[in-house]
C-alpha cells in the first residue's frame, strides 16, 4: 500500500502532528511519500520523498490551489490513500480532493481493523466501520495514532512548481488567541470544569480542588462558549492539547473534540453523574458522583492533610 | 441576494443509543431529535444577512425521513423563506459524497449567492457534504467559520484554527461557508413566526439515485480500551478512595 | 328639656339653596372626574366583571364595612378601620340630620331626632368624631414622621390628611360654639352627651355671644366649603379609593387562585400574544393602578424585593396608573423593564395580602408572554437551553427523556405502558425523575405506597414536563405543547387518579389542564392531602419519637392551594413538634424558585433561598421540613449559601413519614 501524507504548515513552521501521519503509515505497514506547502527549513525528518510547493508562492491556505498541487502529484506517485489530520486545514481541503479524483473519503479514523477504518459517531458513543475499494482520502483523529519513538531521517525534497493562478479565497493572515493567562501545555495537574457544573458560580467548587491539588484550570468548550470560564483555559482541539500527570475532569461528558486535547494525559480522574459518559473511554477512574458535592469534599480532605 | 441553508436532523446526542437489528446504524427507539447544532449557526447567519441586506431570499433544504421536517419548519420559523425536503428514508445509507449529489440536483439551477452550512453533522461528523457541493458548484468555499461580515458583496470571515487562533479570510459571491459552533447566537422563534412558518412552501422532492464511494460496514459501541474503574457510593466514601487512588496511583499526593 | 338641638341654628334656613347648589356643583365635578377615568379605563381590553353580580356586590359590602382585610395588619390597618368607622357614623349622622331638617320636618312634620335616641345620637358622633383625628393622627405621626421604610408620600397624602383633619377639627370647632351659646349653663345634660362639643366650648366661655355666632356661622361655612372641596377632589387624588378600592372588590377575580388565561394558540388571525402596550391589556389592569392606595403590604411581602431586586409589586401597579394617565408611554414592558418581570417568582403573597384585591401576578406574567413569544427574549442563555431540552427531550434539565423512568428500577410501581389497572397514576415531574436529591422523594412515596397496599402506576418515558416553568417564564407556547401531551397519555391509559409530590405539578395539573381538555372527573391530588386520607382511612399511625422540626409552607401548596393543616397534621402525627417561622401558612416567604426561577441564574441582589433558610435556622430547631422540590433544592444550596450546614438540615416531608412507616411494619 502506498499512502501520500500531507503534511500540514502553519506560522512559517511544520507542526508535530505530521508524525502521527507517518505512525498511521507505519500501523498500516505502508510505503509513503509526503506533500506539504511550506518552508525549505525544519522538513518533518523522515525518510523518502517530500514534495514541496513554496509557501511564499502558494500561501498557507489556499484549498483550490493546494489541492491541484496535490492532484499533480497524485498523478505521479498514483498512491492509494492521501493522508491528512483532521484539523482545520485537513477538513477543509479533504473534500474537495475526493470531489476532484472522486474518490470516497473516511472522517477521522481512529483506528484500522483490516480492511476497515473505524470511526468515531454520535459523540463517541457509538463506532462505525467504512471501508473502500483500496483508494481514498483519509483524515485521522489528533492524538490517535502515535509515533512510538521519535523519527530520524532526512527526506529527499522534490520541489514544485507553484503555477500563478487567480485565487477567489483570499488568506490575510491570522489573529492570535487572547493572550493565553494560562499555558496549561506546561502545568503538570490541570482540574477542568465542565457543563455538569451546572452553572457559573459553581466553577468556584472546581477552582477550589485545583487549588487544592497545586494544579490549573481547565475548561470545556461549552463552558468557554458561556462564559463561566475564559478561554485560555479552554482544553479540546480549539482550545489547547495538554498532557499533564493528572487530568481531573469534572462534569465533562467527553465530547471528542475535548478528549482529543487531553488524553494523552498520565492519569485520567473524571467526576460525572452518568458512568456512561465518553470521558469513560479515556479515564482511569471514573467517579460516579455530583462533581459539586465532590470537588469541594476532596478539595477539603487533601487541604486539611 | 439568494442565500442557501442546508440542514440536517439528528438525535439529541444526550439519547441512550440502541444498535439496529442489522447493526448498520443505530436504531431510532427511545431517541429524541433536533436540528443538527451546527446547522442552527448556519440558519442565524443566514436570517441575519437577509435582514442586513433588506431583500433577500433563504431557501433551506434538507435530506432526511419524514419527520426531518420538523428541523425544516424550525428554520423557516427562524426566517428562512422556503423549504425543500429530500424525503428520504434511506438518508442513512448515503454517504456524504451521495448526499451531497443530490443537494447539488435541486439547488443547481436555482444560483445561490452565499451557501451556509454547518461544519459537520453531530451523528457521523464527516465534515464533507459541504465542501464537496462548492466542487459541484464551483465555488469557492471556506470552512469552519466563527466570523462573519457582509459589506456591499465583500465578504470576510474568520476560521477558527486549533488552539484558538482565527484565520482571516476574504471572499466574495457566490461561496459556501460552513459554520462552527458559536459564530452568533441562534435566535428562539417568535410564536408569530413559527405560525408563519406553517404557511411557508416545503417542497417534496425525491431523492436522486447515487452510487456511494465510501462502504458501510457495520456500526457497534466502543470497544472499551482498559475501561475506566468505576467508584460509586456515597461522597465521604468517594473522597476516600480517591485519594487512596491519588496516592498509590500518582505521584500527586505524597 | 326636649332632647334635640335646631338644625341650621343661627345659618338659618337661608343656606339651603347656596349649599345644595353647591353640593350639586361638588358631586358633578366628582362625577365629571370619574367619567374622565372611566374614558381611559375602556381604552383597554374587555374582561367580564360582573358575572354573579349579586355575590360579588355583597363581598365588596362585607368587606368595605368590616373593613376585614385592612384590619388584618394590625398596624396601621386598625387605625384605618377605626378611621373609616368614625367617618362613616359621621356620615351617616349627617345624612340623618339631612333627612330630617329637608325633607321628614318640612314635608311631614316628623323629627325623630329628639329624645333617648338624639343623646345617643350625639355621643355616638362625638366619640367617632374624636376616634376618627387620634386615627388620623397617628396615620399622620407615622406617615410624615417615622416614615416606615418603603412607604411613599405624595402631594396627595398632605391634601387629604390636610383636608380630612381640618374638617374633622371645625366640626368640633362649630359643635363648640353652638353648644357654648345654646346649651351651656342652662343645666342641661345635653353637653354631656357631646363631650367633645363641650370641652370645645369651655374654651369659648366669657365671650361674647354675637361674637361667637359670627364665628360659628363663618367657620359653618368654611365647613362645608371645605367638605365639598373634599367631595369635588375625590377623583383627582387618592381618595378616590374611597370609591375604586371598594368597587376593585366587587370586580374581583372569582376563579381559582392562580388562574392565568389560556389563549388559543391556533388561532390563525391571532397577531399578538401577550401583553406589551397599555391597549393589550384589559380595562381593569389599569383599573387596578386606581384601586392602590400605596399601602405597601406587598411590597413589604414580596421575596424579591426583599432580596435588593428591582421588582416592587406595588411601583408595577403604579406603573399601570401612571402610563394611563401621566407619562408619555405606551410599552408597559419597556417602562417596567425586564429585569424587573424576570425578578418575580409568582409567590402570590402580594395578592394574598392586598386589601384591594388587586392583581399583580398576572401583568408580569403577560408582559413576560410578550418578551418570549414576541421578542424571544428570555433572561439568559441557562433559559433558552432549558426551553430547548424541555422541547427535544420533554425535561428542562438536559436529560434524554428515555431515562425518565430509570429512577424506578427495581421498585414496586409499574409502567402504564404494561399496565394501567392501577389505583393511583404518580406523577413525578422533572424534578423527582432526574434530580438525585428528589429521586429519593419519588422512591419515599412509592415505599410508603407499597406499605398501605396501593398499585401505583408510572408513565415513565412517556412522562413529559407538567410545562409550569416554561408557562410561568412566558412561553406559553411550549407550556401546551407539553400539556397536551401529557393530557393524552392520560386519556390513552384512561387514568382516574393523579398524585404527585410536586406542588407546581399539582396546581398545573389540578387547575390549568382542565382549561386545555382534562376532564374535571379525573381527580389530581398532592401527596400530603393524599397520603393524610389514606392514613385515616386505613387507620394508620406512625411511630412518634418525638423530635423539634420547622415547616415551611410552599407558595403553590399554601397561598394557591390553600393546603396548610394536612402536612402540619402528618409531622405531627410522626412526632415531630414544629416550631413556626414567623412568616408561615399564608404568610409563608417563597424559597425563590417559582415563576420558573428555579431554571434562572440568580444575578441581581441577594439570595432568596439564602434569606428563608436563615428564618428557618432561626428558629432553633435544626430540621426543616418542606414538600416541594423547588424547595427542597433551594434550601440545600440556600443552607450552603449562608454557611448554616451545622445549623439547620432540610428533609421533604415523604423523608419523615417513610422512616416512621416503616418502623411500624
Amino acid at each position: 500500500m502506498k499512502l501520500l501524507l500531507i503534511a500540514e504548515y502553519k506560522n512559517k513552521k511544520f507542526l508535530e502532528s505530521n508524525y502521527e501521519l507517518i505512525a498511521f503509515a507505519d500501523k498500516l505497514n505502508a510505503d509513503y511519500v509526503m506533500f506539504g506547502v511550506g518552508g525549505g527549513s525544519d522538513l518533518p525528518k523522515c525518510d523518502g520523498k517530500f514534495y514541496l510547493a513554496d509557501s511564499e508562492k502558494a500561501g498557507e491556505y489556499n484549498p483550490s490551489l493546494h489541492k491541484k498541487l496535490i492532484a499533480e502529484v497524485m498523478e505521479k506517485e498514483k498512491a492509494d490513500f492521501i493522508v491528512l489530520s483532521h484539523t482545520s486545514y485537513g477538513w477543509d481541503l479533504a473534500p474537495r480532493l475526493s470531489a476532484e479524483l472522486t474518490l470516497p473519503q473516511v472522517s477521522e479514523v481512529v483506528d484500522v481493523s483490516g480492511n476497515n477504518f473505524i470511526l468515531p459517531a454520535c459523540n463517541g458513543k457509538l463506532w462505525r466501520k467504512v471501508s473502500t475499494d483500496g483508494k481514498g482520502i483519509i483524515t485521522i483523529q489528533g492524538g490517535a495514532f502515535n509515533p512510538e519513538s521519535d523519527y530520524e531521517g532526512t527526506p529527499e525534497v522534490i520541489n514544485i512548481e507553484v503555477p500563478s493562478v487567480e485565487t477567489k479565497v483570499r488568506f490575510e493572515g491570522y489573529e492570535k488567541a487572547e493572550a493565553v493567562g494560562v499555558d496549561l501545555t506546561k502545568a503538570e495537574i490541570i482540574v477542568s470544569a465542565g457543563r455538569g457544573v451546572g452553572k457559573k458560580e459553581n466553577v468556584e467548587n472546581v477552582r477550589k480542588l485545583a487549588e487544592a491539588l497545586g494544579g490549573e484550570l481547565g475548561a470545556s468548550r461549552p463552558v468557554v462558549d458561556s462564559e463561566w470560564v475564559e478561554h485560555s483555559h479552554q482544553v479540546g482541539t480549539t482550545g489547547q492539547t495538554v498532557a499533564p500527570k493528572l487530568y481531573v475532569a469534572c462534569g465533562i461528558s467527553g465530547a471528542i473534540q475535548h478528549l482529543a486535547g487531553m488524553k494523552k494525559s498520565d492519569f485520567i480522574l473524571a467526576v460525572n453523574t452518568d458512568k456512561d459518559a465518553p470521558i469513560a473511554e479515556v479515564a482511569d477512574v471514573l467517579v460516579v458522583s455530583d462533581v459539586n458535592q465532590f470537588a469541594p469534599a476532596l478539595a477539603d480532605k487533601i487541604s486539611s492533610k | 441576494m439568494k442565500i442557501l441553508v442546508c440542514v440536517k436532523q439528528v438525535p439529541d446526542m444526550e439519547s441512550k443509543f440502541k444498535l439496529d437489528k442489522e447493526n448498520k446504524w443505530f436504531s431510532e427507539e427511545d431517541l429524541a431529535f433536533r436540528m443538527n447544532e451546527y446547522d442552527e449557526y448556519a440558519v442565524e447567519q443566514a436570517v441575519q444577512l437577509k435582514e442586513q441586506t433588506g431583500d433577500a431570499e433563504v431557501v433551506v433544504v434538507s435530506l432526511g425521513p419524514d419527520r426531518a421536517k420538523e428541523a425544516v419548519k424550525k428554520a423557516l420559523a427562524m426566517g428562512c423563506d422556503r423549504a425543500i425536503h429530500i424525503k428520504d428514508d434511506d438518508y442513512y445509507k448515503k454517504d456524504s459524497y451521495s448526499v451531497a449529489k443530490n443537494i447539488y440536483e435541486y439547488v443547481k439551477d436555482e444560483n445561490f449567492d452565499i451557501v451556509f452550512t454547518g461544519l459537520q453533522s453531530q451523528d457521523r461528523g464527516s465534515a464533507q457534504v459541504g465542501v464537496i457541493l462548492a466542487e459541484f458548484l464551483d465555488y469557492p468555499c471556506v470552512t469552519t467559520i466563527i466570523e462573519f461580515e457582509y459589506n456591499n458583496g465583500e465578504i470576510q470571515v474568520k476560521r477558527e484554527l486549533e488552539g484558538g487562533e482565527k484565520a482571516i479570510v476574504k471572499v466574495k459571491a457566490p461561496v459556501i461557508l460552513t459554520c462552527q459552533l458559536g459564530l452568533n447566537t441562534p435566535r428562539y422563534p417568535t410564536l408569530p413566526n413559527i405560525m408563519k412558518a406553517k404557511k411557508k412552501e416545503i417542497k417534496a422532492a425525491e431523492p436522486v439515485d447515487t452510487e456511494n464511494l465510501l462502504t458501510f460496514t457495520d456500526i457497534d459501541y466502543p470497544e472499551k480500551k482498559g475501561a475506566a474503574e468505576i467508584l460509586e457510593g456515597d461522597v465521604k466514601e468517594l473522597v476516600d478512595k480517591t485519594m487512596e487512588i491519588l496516592k498509590q496511583k500518582t505521584s500527586v499526593l505524597k | 328639656m326636649e332632647f334635640s338641638r335646631q338644625i341650621y341654628w343661627n345659618v338659618g334656613h337661608v343656606v339651603l339653596i347656596p349649599m345644595y347648589l353647591l353640593a350639586f356643583i361638588a358631586i358633578g365635578i366628582m362625577i365629571y372626574g370619574f367619567y374622565k377615568r372611566y374614558l381611559v379605563y375602556k381604552t383597554a381590553g374587555s374582561e367580564n366583571r360582573m358575572d354573579s353580580l349579586s355575590e360579588r356586590i355583597f363581598y365588596m359590602l362585607r368587606n368595605v364595612f368590616s373593613q376585614k382585610k385592612v384590619i388584618k395588619e394590625k398596624i396601621p390597618g386598625i387605625f384605618h378601620g377605626i378611621f373609616f368607622w368614625g367617618f362613616l357614623l359621621l356620615f351617616i349622622g349627617t345624612v340623618l340630620v339631612l333627612l330630617q331638617a329637608d325633607f321628614t320636618n318640612p314635608l311631614f312634620g316628623i323629627k325623630f331626632l329628639t329624645g333617648t335616641f338624639y343623646l345617643v345620637f350625639s355621643l355616638v358622633l362625638d366619640l367617632a368624631g374624636l376616634a376618627a383625628i387620634v386615627m388620623l393622627s397617628a396615620l399622620l405621626i407615622r406617615r410624615f414622621f417615622i416614615k416606615p421604610e418603603g412607604l411613599e408620600t405624595i402631594r396627595d397624602d398632605y391634601i387629604i390628611h390636610g383636608i380630612l383633619l381640618v374638617i374633622l377639627i371645625t366640626g368640633f370647632v362649630i359643635e363648640g360654639l353652638r353648644i357654648s351659646v345654646t346649651e351651656l349653663g342652662s343645666g342641661s345634660i345635653l353637653p354631656f352627651f357631646s363631650p367633645v362639643g363641650m370641652f370645645v366650648a369651655n374654651i369659648f366661655t366669657g365671650f361674647d355671644a354675637g361674637n361667637l355666632q359670627s364665628a360659628h356661622k363663618f367657620i359653618w361655612w368654611f365647613h362645608f366649603l371645605l367638605a365639598m372641596t373634599f367631595i369635588g377632589i375625590i377623583p383627582f387624588t387618592k381618595l378616590r379609593h374611597i370609591f375604586t378600592t371598594s368597587a376593585n372588590l366587587m370586580f374581583r377575580d372569582n376563579r381559582l387562585k392562580g388562574f392565568i388565561n389560556t389563549p388559543d394558540l391556533e388561532d390563525e388571525e391571532a397577531e399578538q400574544f401577550g401583553c406589551e402596550k397599555l391597549t393589550d391589556f384589559t380595562w381593569k389592569d389599569i383599573f387596578d393602578g386606581d384601586a392602590c392606595t400605596k399601602c405597601k403590604r406587598c411590597q413589604d411581602r414580596c421575596p424579591a424585593y426583599a432580596t435588593d431586586k428591582p421588582l416592587s409589586p406595588m411601583k408595577v401597579i403604579q406603573q399601570f396608573q401612571e402610563a394611563a394617565f401621566y407619562a408619555n408611554t405606551e410599552n408597559m414592558v419597556d417602562f417596567v423593564t425586564s429585569d424587573v418581570l424576570w425578578s418575580c417568582t409568582t409567590c402570590r403573597a402580594c395578592q394574598e395580602t392586598c386589601p384591594a384585591d388587586i392583581e399583580h401576578v398576572n401583568k408580569i406574567l403577560e408582559m413576560r408572554r410578550n418578551l418570549v413569544l414576541m421578542k424571544g427574549e428570555f433572561p439568559g442563555d441557562e433559559v433558552v437551553t432549558a426551553a430547548d431540552s424541555l422541547e427535544v427531550n420533554g425535561n428542562p434539565l438536559g436529560f434524554g427523556f428515555a431515562k425518565r423512568g430509570d429512577w424506578a428500577e427495581g421498585l414496586d410501581v409499574s409502567l402504564m405502558s404494561e399496565q394501567a389497572d392501577v389505583d393511583i397514576l404518580y406523577f413525578p415531574g422533572c424534578f423527582a425523575s432526574f434530580d438525585k436529591r428528589n429521586i429519593t422523594v419519588a422512591k419515599n412515596f412509592i415505599s410508603i405506597c407499597n406499605e398501605l397496599g396501593l398499585k401505583v402506576g408510572i408513565l415513565g418515558k412517556e412522562e413529559k414536563c407538567c410545562g409550569e416553568p416554561a408557562r410561568k417564564l412566558g412561553n406559553e407556547y411550549l407550556y401546551q405543547m407539553t400539556a397536551m401531551e401529557n393530557i393524552e397519555k392520560f386519556s390513552d391509559y384512561n387514568v382516574k387518579k393523579i398524585v404527585t409530590t410536586c406542588p407546581h405539578c399539582f396546581n398545573t395539573l389540578s387547575k390549568d389542564y382542565r382549561e386545555l381538555g382534562l376532564e374535571q372527573s379525573v381527580e389530581v391530588e398532592h401527596y400530603t392531602t393524599f397520603l393524610y386520607k389514606m392514613f385515616e382511612e386505613k387507620d394508620i399511625d406512625l411511630e412518634s419519637d418525638g423530635f423539634e422540626c420547622t415547616y415551611h409552607d410552599s407558595c403553590y401548596m399554601a397561598r394557591y392551594n390553600d393546603i396548610l393543616d394536612e402536612p402540619r397534621a402528618l409531622i405531627e402525627s410522626a412526632g415531630g413538634r414544629i416550631n413556626e417561622m414567623d412568616k408561615n401558612r399564608c404568610e409563608s416567604f417563597c424559597c425563590g424558585g417559582g415563576g420558573g426561577r428555579i431554571l434562572v441564574d440568580e444575578k441581581i441582589g441577594t439570595k432568596v433561598n439564602a434569606t428563608r433558610a436563615k428564618m428557618a435556622a432561626d428558629t432553633g430547631s435544626g430540621t426543616l421540613i418542606s414538600n416541594c422540590p423547588f424547595c427542597l433544592s433551594m434550601f440545600e444550596d440556600g443552607i450552603k449559601t449562608a454557611e448554616l450546614e451545622d445549623k439547620i438540615k432540610v428533609k421533604d416531608l415523604s423523608e419523615i413519614i417513610v422512616d416512621k412507616i416503616k418502623r411500624r411494619s
